[in-house]
């Protein structure tokens, strides 16, 4: 049980009513702002603040489980994807945990983007592609009318619910809405060192996030200790770039870490947490650094959702016209499975992002037709063993 | 872009010159320790891989001044308690220490030369925290290190160049004077800037660059794509009269808007059908059970 959704399992109204068929009402849910149930599990799902995310880990993140983010090289658009986050609590009026190694988290915090609240300003997909299809239909293509109303393949993803909010990555955040929501922050440096000496496999570092964590799920009254009557709200818990260096985790600098179970010690204690409270983390770790696949393999397993950014910076790829209306690649390492042996399988793996000011887009990417007759063509000839062997050698076509 | 970095007007910068064997980073160094003695700021070395007349040669003896040495190159882990720096002091207090008694209103710049010597004797996880902290604290600018890539695994090269905001990886000369460099700085916005450049230290240290050719001629194909249409036996081109007479057929299975109309909205003199359903009419002949009254 993954978030404690308890709808249906009353048995009373039974004698009342002539069929037991009841009607699943809204209002027996917990109602979280922010929060809804989701479409395939019933599972409490927040949003990760970038509507095509929850889109591409189906639906949502659920109360109670980790995302985690395998960072892009130089950490751009994983850290812009913790200020969605962060920011998509603070628009909902949820409690916000931020912790870092590297910058101060009021640092991050002060970063995050202004949320697009007026729907005028909005961008609205549906007007885009009436546009878009108007102007489209001066040239129209003349094709057999089986396939004249076909719909378009719309290649950004995203439900048809409105579940999440826009941001403006240019403007910050005003301080008076920042400070609406309850925060509290993990700052490692400033930490005072620990009194005794570590005695799991766990590093002081985690050791002391742990406690930080536990704390405060525990006085907030996340884990359910609280009295009923209290408004109930989500923790949302922004991990930065853990397993770096600057948390004293030496996974990145060696091939052999001598303290390799540390993080993954982390990871599966802090699940334990999250499963227990009305909370939700994002984590990010540099995984470009970490030179054990094995070890990746671990901590992946040990996350609930797991997706990897890929930028183009600085690669080979940045110059392929391919990629050109993108930054990224993104790859989804792993999908929740809640409550079930199967889980949602995204209908494609090629994904790619964008970033653009007003919105972080996530979309299929679709290969244009390959139109030169070097790239993949020739190899395929070359398999198809009988006819049209003799057509590689020479350029020109011969019939 | 090289020499808007040697320029650095940005506070809390930390820059590394990644370097190997083929091409010493030191000469670029000693350019931009040149270039910062030239606006007036105060340098710190920590010397440990060359001596402290090694570095003084060539620059001006004037602005020299302003730069003071740490020593720990003559007994670089204090085992005959001669030097001012060992390595077990690379904390952030024992940075400060070294840097308060010439504290001046003007920015610091520490140089460390090299930071493969400091790897070597320290804790590679120690080393980040400090760089991290001495980077935060406000007392110093800029840091500089030098980083010999090749003597270190690249995960451990990774992790510390990740910290950095600024990399230049020096590459061996290419054609004469001209070395290769490569530029790759972090904006605090989280926007990363690439530059590939060649440049060249005169006599008075000051650099040279230039936009970078080799790239861009690497990356055009080198042999012309062979025309596929150029000895065809037949014909792929239109004329003009040609591309008419095809634009005047009509394609089959094709629903033009002429042809959707006049199915719509059928003239006057066409024929229509007209039909009132019976009773008995069999609606889904596919049905078997339509006469269930389910």
């Amino acid at each position: 049980m993954a978030a404690p959704v308890r709808s249906m399992s009353s048995p009373s109204g039974i004698t009342c009513n002539t069929t037991s068929f009841q009607k699943k009402s809204r209002s027996k849910l917990v109602s979280i702002p922010g929060t809804r149930p989701s479409v395939q599990n019933g599972q409490l799902i927040v949003s990760t603040g970038v509507t095509s995310l929850d889109y591409v880990i189906g639906g949502g993140l659920a109360v109670g489980t980790l995302l985690l983010i395998e960072e892009d090289r130089y950490d751009s658009y994983s850290r812009m994807l913790l200020k969605y986050f962060l920011s998509e609590g603070v628009i909902c009026g949820h409690e916000l945990f931020v912790a870092s190694a590297q910058d101060h988290p009021d640092e991050i915090l002060q970063e995050l983007p202004a949320p697009i609240l007026d729907d005028v300003t909005s961008p609205q997909p549906g007007q885009e592609q009436a546009q878009s299809s108007d102007s489209d239909s001066a040239d129209d293509m003349k094709i057999a009318w089986r396939y004249q109303n076909l719909p378009k393949v719309q290649t950004a993803l995203a439900s048809s619910a409105r579940f999440g909010h826009y941001y403006d990555v240019s403007k910050t955040m005003s301080p008076d809405m920042r400070q609406a929501s309850k925060c509290h922050t993990f700052y490692l440096p400033e930490q005072p060192p620990a009194e005794s000496t570590p005695t799991s496999s766990m590093s002081e570092a985690y050791m002391a996030l742990l406690k930080a964590i536990q704390r405060v799920i525990h006085q907030q009254g996340f884990d359910g200790s609280a009295p009923q009557s209290k408004m109930r709200n989500v923790l949302r818990l922004g991990l930065h770039s853990l397993g770096s260096a600057l948390w004293g985790d030496d996974l990145c600098c060696r091939e052999s870490p001598a303290h390799s179970h540390s993080l993954t010690t982390f990871l599966y204690a802090l699940r334990a947490l999250l499963r227990s409270s009305l909370s939700v983390a994002m984590v990010t770790v540099p995984s470009h650094l970490i030179q054990s696949r094995v070890l990746m393999g671990r901590i992946t397993r040990l996350s609930d959702t797991s997706i990897a950014l890929e930028s183009f910076r600085g690669s080979e790829k940045e110059t392929n016209p391919l990629y050109k209306d993108y930054h990224g690649l993104l790859h989804v390492r792993e999908v929740p499975h809640l409550n079930c042996l199967v889980c949602e399988v995204p209908d494609t793996k090629d994904l790619a992002f964008k970033l653009k000011r007003k919105q972080f887009t996530i979309e299929r990417l679709h290969l244009p037709p390959d139109l030169s007759d070097t790239v993949s063509r020739v190899s395929k000839v070359e398999l198809a063993a009988g006819c049209g062997s003799s057509a590689t050698g020479n350029k020109h076509l011969d019939f | 872009m090289l020499l808007d970095v040697l320029q650095g007007a940005e506070a809390g910068t930390f820059i590394i010159f990644l370097d190997s064997v083929n091409f010493s980073g030191r000469s670029l160094l000693k350019g931009y320790i040149n270039a910062a003695l030239k606006r007036e700021d105060v340098v710190h070395v920590l010397e440990l891989e060359v001596s402290e007349e090694e570095l003084r040669a060539g620059l001006d003896t004037q602005c020299a001044r302003r730069m003071y040495f740490h020593g720990g190159f003559a007994d670089p882990l204090g085992w005959i308690k001669r030097s001012s720096f060992t390595v077990p002091q690379f904390t952030s207090e024992d940075i400060l220490t070294l840097l308060t008694p010439v504290q001046q209103s003007k920015s610091a710049v520490l140089v460390i030369d090299s930071l493969s010597w400091l790897l070597r004797h320290l804790d590679p996880v120690v080393i980040c925290k400090r760089l991290q902290e001495i980077k935060r604290g406000g007392a110093v600018k800029t840091i500089i290190g030098l980083l010999h890539s090749d003597m270190h695994q690249t995960s451990l090269v990774g992790s510390v160049c990740h910290l950095a905001t600024t990399v230049i990886s020096l590459g061996p000369r290419t054609q004469g004077q001209w070395a290769l460099a490569k530029t790759t700085k972090r904006t605090k916005s989280g926007k990363v800037l690439q530059e590939e450049e060649l440049f060249s230290i005169q006599e008075d240290l000051t650099v040279h660059s230039r936009v970078s050719h080799t790239v861009h001629t690497q990356a055009e194909p080198d042999s012309v794509e062979a025309d596929p249409m150029a000895n065809l036996t037949f014909n792929l081109r239109l004329s003009e009269m040609e591309r008419e007479a095809k634009e005047k057929v009509a394609l089959p299975f094709v629903f033009s808007q002429e042809k959707k109309s006049a199915l719509l909205h059928p003239g006057q003199g066409a024929g229509q059908i007209m039909y009132e359903p019976d009773a008995n009419d069999d609606f889904d002949q596919e049905d078997p059970d339509e006469d269930l009254d389910v």
